[in-house]
């Protein structure tokens, strides 16, 4: 499993936006996208955002523990999205926006399963603003 | 002939080659016909009115016959894509620029400011600040109405902010402070709620931020807020908003929104400060994180 920062560009321009609870903006750098591999560690169901934690092991086998903040907890319920989507021990690739500090945080707009189900992508992700 | 009396003639006699019609606008023609005519009026008046009869008899209300509005809610700020299980759609919804009236001199450039790059004011709800009316009512949050004979309690689930408003017509209070929810006071238009607010501190708008980052929206401390909510059918209130922010704005301008009833939701708990990890862009680290590191 490894790292892959790459430039998404425009599709997931300001993905974290769709989770609002305060501006995207604020936290995270839109011009800095991020793309991980890894296993579920620790999922956080709580307000004002959803964080969950994706243990990454480099080439070299260095692991780095992500997190990634999602929705808030109301507002992916109201859409029927619960906490038992995220599991422990679940192989996921998220795909999102570094936090604007350098750290190994991040708004993970994008989720994708090992099976190839996408979670936010199709559910709470359109909640953002596309004027 | 006296001006009158031309106008029964005419009617008796039809005008533009239509037949004949008696005073009442019915055809001149024998009883029975004219009956028919009558019939055809109270069928079609009957029918004009049954949305209305229904909607009085079907909309909740509460034992004095008012409009109810005592439930959970889906408010402005959801698109009400209502889905399995009673789901419905949260979206950050802003104010339609297109609605707003025109500025006055200076109006522009107090309400659409450029972006500080300073979180704490570019939106304060980053520090778990509040967002204050008008960007309140726009919160793709549910919230919890609950009415008496003599007042409303808006319990709005997004950091657990609360309206307390009288409905008994009553004037707002002499030297008003300004604070984040203002002063309100309600009365009743026929079924139509109408809440009045002042004593507003300048403060966001709206969340236009979220969507155009460069950009913040800011009402002044001037700002009069009329909300008008009226039963449109059992589940969905017609949620009308208009602002009046003369330091702005050459008039008062409104917008059109809906709140969907949901008869099994609850409100959630929301406390902000929670786990508020990236606070003003410093994200603090995990226990796990801790781990990975040692």
């Amino acid at each position: 499993m490894k790292i892959i920062p790459f430039l998404l560009g425009a599709l997931f321009l300001f993905a974290g936006a769709a989770f609002s609870h305060h501006s995207f903006s604020a936290e995270y750098d839109a011009t800095k996208p991020v793309t991980v591999t890894g296993v579920v560690k620790k999922v956080e169901w709580q307000n004002p955002h959803i964080w969950f934690y994706v243990e990454v092991k480099d080439e070299s086998g260095k692991v780095t523990t992500w997190g990634f903040s999602g929705g808030p907890p109301g507002m992916l319920a109201r859409r029927g999205i619960t906490k038992d989507v995220l599991k422990v021990g679940d192989v996921i690739k998220v795909e999102g926006f570094r936090a604007k500090d350098g750290s190994n945080n991040g708004s993970g707009g994008n989720v994708t399963f090992a099976d190839g189900r996408k979670v936010f992508a199709g559910s709470a992700e359109d909640v953002a603003p596309r004027e | 002939m006296q001006e009158p009396q031309r106008h029964k003639d005419m009617a008796r006699r039809g005008t533009w080659g239509q037949p004949p019609r008696d005073l009442r606008g019915c055809p001149h023609v024998p009883l029975r016909a004219m009956s028919l005519c009558l019939c055809g009026f109270y069928v079609f008046a009957i029918l004009a009115l049954m949305p209305a009869l229904l909607h009085g008899q079907t909309i909740p209300r509460t034992s004095e016959g008012r409009p109810n509005f005592t439930g959970v809610w889906a408010g402005p700020g959801f698109t009400h894509r209502v889905g399995p299980g009673d789901t419905d759609t949260p979206r950050v919804t802003t104010y339609d620029t297109a609605k707003m009236s025109p500025f006055k001199p200076g109006g522009d450039a107090f309400m659409n400011r450029p972006a500080t790059r300073d979180p704490i004011k570019d939106d304060p709800t980053a520090g778990c600040l509040p967002n204050g009316l008008t960007r309140q009512i726009l919160s793709p949050y549910a919230q919890q109405w609950i009415q008496t004979p003599t007042q409303i309690v808006v319990l709005y689930e997004y950091m657990h902010f609360f309206r307390v408003i009288p409905t008994d017509g009553r004037p707002h209070k002499k030297d008003v402070e300004q604070t984040w929810m203002g002063d309100s006071v309600a009365k009743w238009e026929g079924d139509t709620l109408v809440i009045d607010t002042i004593g507003l501190k300048e403060w966001m708008l709206d969340a236009t931020h979220d969507s155009k980052p460069d950009q913040l929206r800011i009402h002044s401390d001037q700002i009069h807020v009329t909300e008008r909510l009226r039963y449109v059918d059992p589940t969905t209130v017609s949620y009308q908003v208009t602002i009046d922010d003369p330091k702005i704005f050459t008039a008062p301008w409104s917008q059109d929104f809906e709140m969907k009833l949901h008869p099994t939701w609850k409100i959630f708990e929301f406390v902000c400060e929670e786990n508020n990890r990236c606070i003003f862009g410093k994200c603090t680290e995990a226990d796990v994180q801790k781990t990975s590191r040692e």
